[in-house]
């Protein structure tokens, strides 16, 4: 029979360590609400995307016109009415103007009518892309008009047919985010197609069929069908969703990163809730002594502590609940753009079912210690003073695994790669035991320092105190902030990684195949001088005498040495890169030819200074000896190069063509693009302007995201330490009074408390900083692939930051009996 | 060329294979060095160094009793405006003949044809000076480029091969462009069997090359 | 001459919205080295009584003179002085600062004034009431009767006028009892100190020099013993 009135009690009697512990749930349920209606929005939108970004939602494509029986296929589906399909053609051609006498490179494009069947293309005059695109008419991109002098209504001749420019192309929706287009797009209607007489044998032509089906259409098995039909290694199908694409690999990046964070805070959340109930069941210490002393039974106890905890917990968890229904909804506006604008507005219920049920596991888990601990609180503590020692039994250890094997198994579940997610796990447990040895072993330290003033020496005991938990607490704040240090560290690191990616002057026009001779005359077309980088194909033919197995090097899966290597020669470091092994790029003690190799190549084949690389450099053979190894920062859009061989050597001879990337108003490009084209026909050169604006557009709204985000783990921090310090409240006024009652003046007991909190303080955060930059360090280079930088005055402005609130909490928990008559204190110690 | 002269042709290349071979034997040294410049379809992207037509030309022609070395230059992804900057450092392997196959990746970005004839004409202008007995490779656009085009870039070759005498290969890739089975899944590069198609095709022409060069040795 | 005086005390603690009386008008002072005991039964507000003469609770009305000085309204800051050398407390439940050992919890008041010769006196009266072994040890190493030895030396060590003493054997068996106590007579014999102990125990009271006895409150009783 549950008393009623005694859980209200302790309910209303229960103050801040229970605003704490609500505040946690409420929390960890947001957090994991709100990451996971995120995620499953921009999970959702991605894939919208992906199937714009194809067009379709399954994909043939081949370089040779599409064989019977997969367009047999193709249209016994649709006569089925199981899919729509659209051909589509690209290929390259020279089209001329009107006259003749102007002649360019262009993409073309012909396509169905149906095309397309997602996203839309959208021209400049705002008009609808098919019922412009009729016979004899062609739409085209901007630069096309630009860099043949011509305008709307203009002819154009395309192969042999003549059409008439009718607009311009604004956005194509499968115009792939690439950077290797070599010419502007050229729409033709597909009833022109023979017109051209371009697509005949001995053409080149890429053929697509897209087929778009109904909502709910096994893809995959409509994919393998035709798959079985298709001629392996001509004929590819692909359906939306497995077409890969970069976005999508950027966005996983971010998800996941997404995910560590929602992590994080629910750990930090569960750390809050542990300490908090421990606090507030510590404080009720006497409490439940009487009631065992009365003759309540050890199950009356926890029974209605479960139902206070509970009722708490449900007050956190619908808080939480309500708290994340309101941010999936206020989202849209919050991230505005980054979603887009027309996705349906669905609050993800899997979402919020997904962290009530996470979230009150947590809740139980974390809770389940405190609790059980008060089976050990005898009726004698009525009388004694102390509290009951902590054995840690059986349910100890069992508590400890099940908390284990629940964030196992979250952070598997959230990251959705199990390898990654056990290295999270063990470097989440090793934080831990490394935060609680570091923490012992400078607490051992300072037990044995000799002080002789006062208050120090009393701050320092005070530390030490019977049934303090400052190792605890130093573990738990130094663990909470070594977490919370490093999302701060790798969310500032990417951000300037991607800052320093895509800065406001990156270049967005690139030249290749610059000859040696014409950089002078590129620079004064530009009007500019910018760094020229000089590029000598070469192949390693040999390391130390031992020829590169081809064959070998090929099967891995990523870069290899078999490949063609870009070689250059210069006697300076770039910007981005730095020495690994020598000091200087090139040695004195080196008789012959050097080179200097970047670690990147060293990742595929050990390599020593010294080491002999042979290379076959246009035709001849080479042989330089290894001079130094270099590494670089890997997030930088700059050109780099493996083998960079001293300015003054045989290289210089070498066949080679020049490479440069400049930026240029956006308004010039074409302009510029020409002036260069006329003088120097053989350099190329390729804009990226769009897609670096809309990658660097995206890659700053996820910044405002993440730090979003972060703010979660943030508040989540400095409930632990709110809760920490409340913790040991009960022991500190008890001091305070003591000191008071022996004739120590307030000045007294705030300096030996704010001392101590300062070296609570200090340990917590030296040890956060010391663990974060590490873990930092270690997730930007290794898991990121991003130069680490330590942000040495926003760590140290962070740590200063913690230890203030930490001395200020604290203060503020024992400010209250500074002014007050000691008595008030003494009396609830001896009467009641 | 007629079918008659070819055959003519062939047989006296034949005859002087044949009185060359035993030369041969008593004189190894120095093999006739053959220098296959090229881009991607000289190099062979996607097949084995050994695959690639420089190679089997190699086999092909040590097996018919030439004292040749083919060495393989060739660059996927070179423009005739990159051939012609490594013209000179090509000299450096001192070849007595080389094959030159250049501006297919010209004709891929458009470039205008004047331009690699001007390119092409220059690498040809450098090799005579040393020496150097040129096979010109003949190169056909694809079709889609449009028939101005493709007709403008092979008249290029055409007027060079008349203007400089060099020995000249109409389109290198006879009989093989155009066919799945001798083509890699992309289209344009050929495979290994393409490729033995192609030494097939070039291995009369390098021999007359190679009765060019003895003819100069033997005058100088 | 005088060293403590009570002039009208009245204490009145509010619960809820009821007014509980504790002490009414209470009156007496005490002369300087006088053994004065306040005895009554549970309740009587003894305890009360005390925490208003050391100054650890203000009065609701009335006032508290100790050497001449009105300490009823003064700050904290400022009773700091007085209860640091003026006086000594020795409490039923110890309260020894549970983060210092033995020695350090007797030098504490001592450093508190910044007495060089702390750790010597300290060290003295240790020895004096037979701890030497013990001043290591921290106070939950300690059993009751050792604790109340060590609160004893810690109320002593600035050698206070006046000591007081809240039922300082109420946590203690019978033996050790009777050795506190001892140990507290002579202590304060020896130097001279005023003693004021609130006890419920008669023959406490019977060895003091003067008994003054509570009820609901109230002085019902003053019986003054013979030396």
């Amino acid at each position: 029979m549950p008393h009623s009135r005694f859980i209200f009690r302790q309910l209303t009697r229960s103050g801040n360590q229970a605003a704490v512990f609500v505040l946690c749930v409420t929390l960890s349920i947001v957090t994991l609400v709100a990451v996971n209606g995120f995620g499953d929005s921009i999970s959702r939108s991605l894939l919208r995307d992906a199937r714009t970004l194809h067009s379709g939602d399954i994909i043939l494509h081949a370089h040779t016109p599409l064989s019977r029986p997969l367009l047999d296929a193709a249209a016994d589906l649709e006569r089925s009415g199981k899919a729509q399909t659209v051909r589509i053609y690209e290929f390259y051609s020279v089209v001329r103007s009107g006259m003749g006498d102007d002649s360019l490179l262009a993409d073309i494009k012909i396509a169905g009518p149906a095309y397309p069947f997602y996203g839309r293309v959208t021209l400049a005059s705002g008009r609808d892309f098919q019922s412009v695109l009729t016979p004899g008419a062609a739409v085209v991109e901007r630069p096309l008009l630009d860099r043949m002098g011509l305008s709307v209504g203009d002819p154009l001749k395309v192969g042999e047919a003549t059409l008439t420019i009718r607009d311009v192309v604004v956005h194509e929706p499968d115009r792939p985010v690439s950077f290797l287009s070599f010419g502007p797009r050229v729409f033709v209607a597909m009833s022109d197609l023979d017109k051209l007489d371009l697509l005949k044998r001995g053409s080149r032509v890429r053929h697509y069929l897209l087929l778009k089906t109904p909502e709910g259409t096994d893809l995959e098995r409509m994919a393998d069908r035709l798959r079985s039909v298709a001629v392996p290694g001509q004929e590819r199908v692909e359906t939306y969703r497995t077409a890969r694409s970069r976005i999508k690999g950027f966005f996983d990046n971010f998800l996941f990163f997404l995910a560590l964070i929602g992590i994080f805070t629910l750990l930090l959340s569960g750390i809050g809730i542990q300490s908090a109930l421990t606090a507030l069941l510590k404080e009720k210490e006497r409490t439940i002594a009487a009631v065992k002393a009365m003759g309540g039974t050890g199950r009356f106890v926890i029974g209605h502590y479960i139902a206070v905890v509970g009722i708490l917990g449900a007050i956190g968890t619908v808080l939480g609940l309500v708290l994340g229904f309101a941010l999936q909804w206020a989202m849209p506006t919050l991230f505005g753009g980054l979603l887009p604008d027309d996705l349906p507005l669905t609050l993800s219920f899997r979402a919020m079912l997904e962290g009530l049920v996470l979230g009150v596991m947590a809740v139980a888990l974390f809770a389940f210690l405190p609790l059980h601990r008060l089976r050990e609180i005898k009726p004698g503590a009525v009388f004694r003073k102390e509290s009951a020692g902590r054995r840690r039994g059986l349910p100890f250890y069992l508590a400890a695994a099940a908390l284990f094997l629940f964030f196992t198994a979250m952070v598997l579940w959230q990251l959705e790669d199990p390898r990654i997610g056990i290295w999270f796990v063990l470097g989440i447990s090793g934080l831990i035991l490394l935060t609680a040895l570091a923490a012992a072993a400078i607490l051992a330290g300072l037990r044995r320092l000799p002080l002789r003033a006062l208050a120090p020496r009393q701050a320092l005991r005070g530390l030490f105190r019977p049934g303090n938990a400052t190792r605890a607490t130093i573990v738990t704040l130094g663990a909470a902030l070594a977490v919370l240090f490093s999302i701060f560290l790798v969310e500032k690191n990417l951000d300037a990684a991607f800052v320093r990616s895509y800065p406001a002057d990156a270049p967005n026009l690139f030249f290749i195949d610059i000859q040696p001779d014409q950089t002078a005359g590129v620079s004064e077309l530009l009007g500019t001088a910018p760094r020229y980088y000089p590029v000598i194909r070469s192949r390693l033919l040999s390391v130390n005498d031992e020829k590169i197995d081809r064959e070998r090097e090929r099967k891995r899966r990523r870069d290899n040495l078999a490949r063609t290597f870009n070689l250059t020669y210069r006697d300076y470091l770039l910007d981005d890169e730095s020495m690994l092994e020598g000091n200087s790029l090139f040695r004195d003690d080196i008789d012959g030819l050097q080179v200097s190799v970047l670690d990147t190549v060293v990742d595929m084949r050990p390599m020593a200074i010294g080491d002999r690389l042979e290379f076959n450099i246009q035709g001849v053979p080479v042989t330089a000896a290894v001079s130094s190894i270099r590494t670089r920062t890997k997030e930088s859009i700059k050109p780099f190069f493996y083998f960079v061989f001293p300015e003054d050597s045989l290289l210089k001879h070498a066949p080679q063509s020049i490479f440069t990337a400049v930026r240029v108003p956006k308004d010039k490009i074409g302009e510029t693009q020409n002036r260069i084209a006329d003088r120097f026909p053989n350099i190329t050169a390729i804009d990226v302007t769009q897609a670096i604006a809309d990658f660097a557009d995206i890659v700053h709204r996820l910044s405002v995201v993440v730090r979003f985000f972060t703010l979660f783990s943030l508040l989540a921090g400095v409930l632990i330490i709110v809760s920490s310090v409340l913790a040991t409240r009960f022991a500190r006024t008890q001091e305070a009074v003591y000191f008071k009652v022996l004739g120590a003046k307030s000045r007294f007991v705030l300096t030996v408390f704010t001392l101590e909190n300062l070296i609570i303080g200090l340990i917590s955060a030296a040890l956060a900083l010391a663990i974060s930059q590490t873990g930092a360090w270690i997730i930007s280079v290794r898991v990121l692939d991003i130069a680490y930088r330590p942000y040495p005055g926003a760590s140290l402005l962070m740590g200063a930051a913690t230890v203030l609130l930490v001395v200020a909490v604290g203060l503020s928990a024992s400010l209250s009996i500074l002014k007050q008559r000691p008595v008030i204190f003494l009396r609830e110690q001896t009467e009641e | 060329m007629t079918f008659r002269s070819r055959t003519v042709l062939f047989i006296t290349l034949a005859v002087l294979a044949v009185s060359a071979a035993p030369a041969l034997s008593t004189d190894p040294d120095p093999p006739i060095t053959i220098v296959a410049m090229g881009d991607s379809l000289t190099e062979g992207l996607g097949v084995p160094e050994e695959r690639a037509y420089p190679a089997v030309l190699e086999q092909n022609l040590q097996k018919a009793g030439y004292p040749v070395k083919v060495i393989n230059a060739g660059i996927s992804g070179e423009t005739s405006a990159g051939a012609l900057s490594r013209a000179e450092w090509i000299l450096r392997l001192k070849p007595d003949i080389l094959i030159l196959e250049t501006g297919a990746n010209d004709g891929f970005r458009g470039v205008e044809p004047e331009a690699v004839k001007k390119n092409i004409a220059a690498i040809i202008r450098i090799l005579r000076k040393r020496d150097v007995v040129v096979v010109l490779a003949g190169m056909k656009m694809v079709k889609n480029l449009g028939e101005d085009y493709i007709q403008a870039f092979e008249d290029v070759y055409q007027t060079l091969a008349a203007d400089f005498d060099v020995i000249f290969i109409p389109f290198i890739l006879e009989g093989v462009a155009g066919d799945p089975a001798l083509n890699r899944d992309d289209g344009i590069h050929p495979n290994a069997d393409g490729y033995r198609k192609v030494a097939a095709h070039v291995q009369p022409y390098v021999e007359k090359a190679i009765g060019r060069w003895r003819g100069r040795e033997a005058d100088g | 001459m005088t060293v403590l005086e009570a002039q009208n005390l009245t204490k009145t603690y509010a619960i809820g919205d009821r007014q509980i009386p504790v002490l009414g008008d209470v009156s007496f002072s005490v002369s300087a080295g006088e053994f004065l005991v306040v005895a009554g039964a549970s309740g009587s507000g003894k305890t009360t009584l005390l925490t208003l003469l050391s100054g650890l609770d203000r009065p609701t009305a009335g006032s508290v003179w100790i050497e001449g000085t009105d300490i009823t309204h003064l700050s904290e800051d400022e009773l700091a002085p007085f209860r640091n050398e003026t006086m000594g407390f020795v409490f039923q439940s110890f309260h020894l600062v549970p983060s210092l050992n033995a020695l350090e919890n007797v030098m504490f008041p001592a450093e508190l004034r910044k007495d060089p010769d702390a750790p010597k006196k300290a060290a003295s009266l240790m020895e004096r009431v037979g701890l030497s072994d013990r001043r290591d040890n921290f106070p939950h190493q300690l059993s009751g009767g050792e604790k109340q030895r060590v609160a004893l030396c810690r109320a002593l060590i600035n050698d206070p006028r006046i000591i007081f003493a809240d039922e300082p054997t109420g946590n203690l068996d019978s033996e050790n009892s009777a050795a506190i106590l001892k140990l507290m007579l002579d202590l304060r014999e020896e130097r001279g100190a005023t003693l004021v102990m609130v006890t419920h125990s008669p023959e406490i009271a019977a060895t003091a020099d003067r008994t003054i006895t509570l009820t609901d409150g109230r002085i019902t009783g003053e019986q003054r013993h013979a030396a």
